[in-house]
């Protein structure tokens, strides 16, 4: 395991996927490995376990939530989803059962390098737990429980805050209103999506330059929300 | 737009004016005790002040009879006009009920509520014109005097004399919300009556002197102001009931009413409906026992069934039942229902007509009854004079065909045995040669009944006693005990002619039975059979025209209107009056057109079909049970119909089963198509994006031959999505019936050169071989399809079949068809797929080379070549257990055959 050339090991059953995934991989500096089934893509992840799994939830034999479900048995590594736009159930599923992000079909390689650039930061950074974040002219400052725009101090109710700061803990992964909702209203409220619509709308009117195009807290629509930090 | 700005959102106040018009008219009567009290006088007064009052009154019908106060009271009140009917001869000015209907006032005059309308007319009484227009939200005033009340007629009759005709149910009446009384005294009537103030019609002059006597008109006054107080009487009772105050009335009277074939069931009827008036409406039942041991003449049938219908007319209860012993019966219903009132008719044993022995029966029933009968009082009720000739009138007496070949029979019997007698004349005793006319007596009664075995007895009789007595050769009798001897022939005739007829009359009845059970029977498990509701309607149809021996048709709902579905013998167009009749029967769910009291002067009898549901048609009948009275086969008929309405609910529920399946499956096949496109355009297109943002973002860093890797997966993904789409669009093409074919004189070969082209660069390490004849005709086709359809074919073998392997492509030519045919070296179709092959969507399991397609390319193949006229196959396995061929056969021109012949 090298710390300067991670290992993404990419499960999914389209060969044209891999074509072009493993020399965009290998030329962002990763070591491309490849799997074409769930099953051998469960044995790649025993034996040798990659830094990052690329995982499609379409796969021929077995079902995605199945692949992710057993992989999250025994790897605390960072998952990415591959799926399509109409499978969204399925995207929150998996999301909620451990994934750490998801990438939608059809999709740029640039996208999905982000998204593991981010996921890989986000395993270095948990346990260091970075007293303070940054996005755009905002700063949270989770030691003293303080949310600065521009220098000055931003008023956020206890809600808004707790929020913000599920948001910024996720470190750029997307959050889902299910765990959202767990997270700052408890358990049974993970259905009252309305409630969070409402924080989030002021926390935007509080922290964004322009509300109606949010840059900080960035919509995912129908899963949840990403906190972009800079 | 908010709501309250909607100038069609309906106001309040009209929304709940239109409801209560949608409620039920009110009915006011003005009941009067004899004509002349000035009834139509005093209602048209009251509605000239509801009409100061700013009420819609409108006059539909109104006799003057020339009296110009009376005229001049309808003055200023709109009037409809009088619709002209045509009756022998006669043009009648009746009452427009549609003119009434289609003007809908809030009040409508109608006098003389027991009027008989011309025939011809939509119902034959007055007062069902009212009851319509009450069922549509009318208010009616109306007039009617005391004497017309069905069930005081034959009351009216014994105090005056005269029999009236024109009658209205008590129901008619007491249904009423209203009821004003109009009232004169006597004296004060007959002065107007001889001031001319009263119109009396010329015809009637003499009679209405008897009428208008001044105790005849005391004892109508009695009853028009008996009727109006027991209609206070009522409300006050159901105003008590509805508070729960307790009353007077008497509580748990019960009536029944035994009907048993009299002429005069009509009066046993009144007398129960009466009976229950005087006990605050008491519930009074009609029981009719049939017995099967003692079947009824047709004439008993046809009084019991006028009777019930008039039972049901006045609101009773009917009930039939079947027993043996009648007394037993009857006794075990009045006990079970809590019957304290019991009315039998008894006839005069002075009218005891030749059926002696019955009569006599029910003089016993009546005094068993009195024997047996415990806590029911019993009410008994000898024939009215007169209601015998009325009764004659509903009922002409069935002719009886005398039975010829009986009595020439018998004739030729006796004959014989006088014969024989003479031979025997020599050698037996005299008395013994009556053994002899026995035989034949006995013959004549068993065989043909009582009227041929009667004869024989006397001509036996005759015969014996002028050849074989003394004295001989003359009609003189010489003894007492020769005498005895006859008595025995007439007796012999006698028992066995009653025995006979008894048994004929049992067998006649089992053999009905048995035919109804037969029909029943051939009628259930013709309708069982039937599983769409046209097939039900014709079945039903056939069932109900053999029952009657007429025709018979069904109606079925159709777009909110009725539509003769089926007929038998024959669909025929129904009348304008006899559709009038079926919508009828369906809109108010009762029985309309011949025999009925709606539209009876028709030829045919309308039934609504009444499921568990709700109404499921309307069947129709000519030669209707209800106009001949046979109250058996009216039974059948409806109990046919009963059948046939389930029957027909249960296919129309199987039809919206079988739509409600069909569309699950266009949807899951929506769904499918819907899946498949999002899956199958998604891949290429993900490479295509995937491969180009990877040069994009690394090209400096990637190997030449990387490189070209990834731009040559860009141009074969675009490829592959182009052809997905073009199949998608000739789909559409076909499915939108938009398929235009430009046929052109063609060159098979040169189509399947150019479509091998197209899937070359796909084909890898597969081989294609050709195998094309030198000569080949030219066939008129439309070369782009054929083309496309081939390259369809030649793609799925390509991705069915294993790398190394061939896929032939040849064509050949016989009599009639060029044909193409394709063989791939694959797995194989199962057979229970072959069919479905070319069905859209279908995509076996696991191709070698996975999605290649959206599995619509052989049904494309298949839907061009169709639209050239040409055929589409498939067979497989073809090479022991694996490769599959698709022939693709076309037409060849015919002109050559056109120009042999």
């Amino acid at each position: 395991m090298s710390a300067s050339h991670p290992r993404v090991l990419v499960v999914d059953d389209e060969p044209q996927i891999h074509r072009f995934l493993a020399p965009a991989l290998e030329a962002a500096g990763y070591v491309p490995l490849r799997a074409d089934t769930g099953e051998a893509g469960l044995a790649a992840l025993a034996t040798r376990p990659p830094d990052v799994l690329v995982l499609d939830l379409g796969l021929p034999d077995l079902d995605g939530k199945v692949v992710l479900e057993r992989a999250r048995r025994f790897f605390d590594g960072p998952i990415i989803i591959l799926s399509a736009r109409d499978e969204e159930i399925e995207k929150i599923d998996a999301l909620d059962q451990g994934a750490d992000d998801y990438v939608q079909k059809p999709f740029g390689v640039g996208e999905l390098l982000a998204r593991i650039r981010v996921s890989l930061r986000n395993k270095a950074a948990r346990g260091a737990g970075s007293p303070v974040v940054h996005a755009g002219e905002v700063e949270i400052d989770f030691v003293r429980r303080l949310v600065t725009r521009g220098g000055e101090a931003v008023r956020l109710t206890p809600r808004e805050y707790d929020v913000l700061v599920s948001l910024a803990e996720a470190g750029g992964r997307v959050v889902t209103h299910g765990q959202l909702l767990a997270a700052v209203w408890g358990r049974s409220h993970v259905e009252d999506v309305q409630y969070l619509r409402i924080i989030v709308q002021r926390l935007r009117q509080k922290l964004e330059v322009d509300p109606a195009q949010p840059r900080i807290i960035v919509t995912e629509a129908r899963v949840g929300y990403r906190f972009v930090a800079s | 737009m908010p709501l309250a700005d909607d100038p069609r959102r309906p106001d309040p106040d009209a929304l709940l004016a239109s409801a209560k018009r949608e409620d039920r008219g009110q009915l006011r009567v003005f009941l009067g005790m004899a004509p002349g009290v000035g009834k139509t006088f005093e209602m048209l007064g009251s509605a000239r002040r509801r009409k100061t009052e700013g009420v819609d009154v409108v006059v539909g019908v109104v006799e003057a009879h020339g009296r110009k106060e009376t005229e001049a009271l309808t003055e200023g009140l709109e009037t409809l006009p009088r619709k002209p009917v045509e009756y022998r001869g006669r043009t009648l000015l009746e009452f427009d009920i549609d003119a009434a209907l289609a003007r809908r006032p809030a009040l409508l005059i109608v006098d003389e509520y027991a009027h008989s309308n011309a025939p011809g007319s939509r119902h034959p009484k007055r007062w069902q014109d009212v009851e319509e227009l009450l069922a549509a939200g009318i208010d009616v005033w109306t007039t009617l005097n005391v004497q017309h009340l069905e069930s005081l007629v034959d009351v009216v009759w014994r105090i005056t004399g005269v029999r009236v005709r024109e009658t209205v149910p008590d129901q008619a009446l007491t249904r009423a919300d209203e009821i004003e009384m109009i009232d004169l005294t006597p004296e004060e009537l007959r002065e107007r009556l001889a001031a001319g103030k009263v119109y009396v019609p010329e015809t009637a002059r003499l009679a209405s002197d008897r009428f208008f006597k001044a105790e005849n008109l005391t004892a109508l006054r009695e009853m028009a102001l008996r009727r109006a107080a027991q209609k206070v009487d009522d409300e006050l009772v159901g105003h008590m009931r509805r508070h729960g105050i307790e009353g007077p009335w008497a509580a748990g009277e019960r009536i029944l009413v035994l009907l048993g074939g009299e002429p005069f069931g009509g009066a046993l009827v009144r007398t129960g409906r009466r009976l229950s008036d005087l006990m605050m409406d008491a519930p009074w039942t009609v029981l009719h026992v049939e017995r099967p041991n003692r079947p009824p003449t047709p004439a008993q049938s046809q009084y019991t069934a006028v009777a019930l219908k008039l039972a049901e007319q006045m609101g009773g209860r009917v009930v039939t039942v079947t027993g043996d012993d009648l007394l037993q019966t009857v006794l075990e219903y009045a006990a079970r229902n809590n019957i304290t009132q019991i009315v039998i008719g008894r006839r005069p044993p002075s009218r005891g007509r030749p059926r002696g022995l019955r009569a006599s029966l029910r003089r016993s029933l009546a005094h068993a009854l009195l024997d047996h009968t415990t806590g029911a009082a019993l009410h008994i009720v000898t024939d009215a004079a007169g209601s015998e000739t009325h009764s004659a009138d509903l009922l002409p007496r069935l002719p009886r065909r005398p039975n010829w070949r009986g009595y020439a029979a018998g004739l030729v019997m006796v004959f014989l045995s006088t014969l024989v007698a003479a031979g025997a004349d020599r050698w037996m005793a005299n008395a013994n040669l009556a053994m002899i006319f026995l035989p034949s007596v006995l013959v004549a009664g068993g065989a043909f009944g009582f009227g041929p075995g009667l004869a024989t007895a006397a001509l036996s009789a005759v015969s014996y006693n002028f050849f074989f007595l003394e004295p001989r050769l003359s009609f003189r009798i010489g003894h007492f005990a020769d005498l005895i001897t006859f008595a025995v022939f007439f007796a012999v005739a006698i028992t066995t002619g009653f025995l006979t007829g008894r048994v004929r009359d049992q067998a006649r009845m089992a053999s009905r039975r048995a035919s109804v059970v037969a029909s029943l029977l051939a009628a259930s498990r013709r309708l069982s059979s039937v599983s769409s509701r046209p097939e039900a309607a014709q079945a039903l149809a056939e069932q109900a025209a053999a029952t009657v021996g007429g025709s018979a048709m069904v109606l079925l709902p159709e777009d909110g209107d009725l539509r003769a579905a089926a007929g038998s013998p024959s669909l025929e167009a129904l009348g304008p009056g006899a559709m009038t009749a079926a919508r009828w029967a369906w809109e108010k769910g009762e029985a309309a057109g011949a025999g009925t009291g709606t539209l009876p002067q028709l030829e045919w009898t309308f039934w609504p079909l009444l499921g568990l549901r709700g109404r499921a048609g309307v069947a129709g009948v000519t030669h209707s049970p209800l106009k001949t009275g046979d109250s058996g086969e009216e039974r059948l008929l409806l109990s046919l119909f009963d059948q046939g309405a389930v029957v027909l609910e249960r296919a129309e529920l199987a039809t919206a089963t079988v739509e409600t399946e069909t569309l699950r499956r266009s949807d899951q096949l929506r769904a499918a198509l819907l899946n498949s496109i999002s899956h199958d355009l998604r891949t290429p297109l993900s490479t295509v994006l995937g491969s180009a943002t990877t040069l994009l973002d690394y090209e400096p860093s990637l190997r030449p031959e990387v490189r070209r890797d990834l731009l040559e997966s860009i141009r074969e993904e675009a490829h592959r999505l182009n052809r997905y789409v073009g199949d998608l669009l000739d789909m559409t093409r076909l499915e939108g019936g938009a398929l235009d074919p430009k046929m052109q004189w063609t060159d098979v070969r040169d189509v399947l050169g150019a479509a091998i082209q197209r899937v070359e660069r796909r084909l890898g390490s597969r081989r294609m071989v050709r195998d094309f004849p030198p000569e080949l005709s030219m066939i008129n086709i439309d070369p782009g399809l054929l083309q496309q359809a081939v390259v369809n074919i030649l793609e799925n073998a390509i991705a069915y079949s294993p790398d190394g392997t061939d896929i032939e492509v040849a064509a050949y030519e016989d009599r009639s068809n060029v044909v193409i045919s394709i063989e791939d070296d694959g797995k194989g179709i199962p057979t229970a797929e072959l069919e479905r092959v070319f069905d859209k969507f279908r995509r076996l399991q696991q191709p070698s080379d996975r999605g290649k397609g959206v599995g619509l390319g052989l049904s494309i193949s298949k839907g061009f070549v169709e639209a050239m006229g040409g055929r589409i196959a498939a067979a497989s396995p073809i090479h022991g257990d694996h490769g599959t061929r698709v022939l693709i056969s076309l037409r060849k021109p015919t002109t050559r055959i056109a120009e042999a012949a």
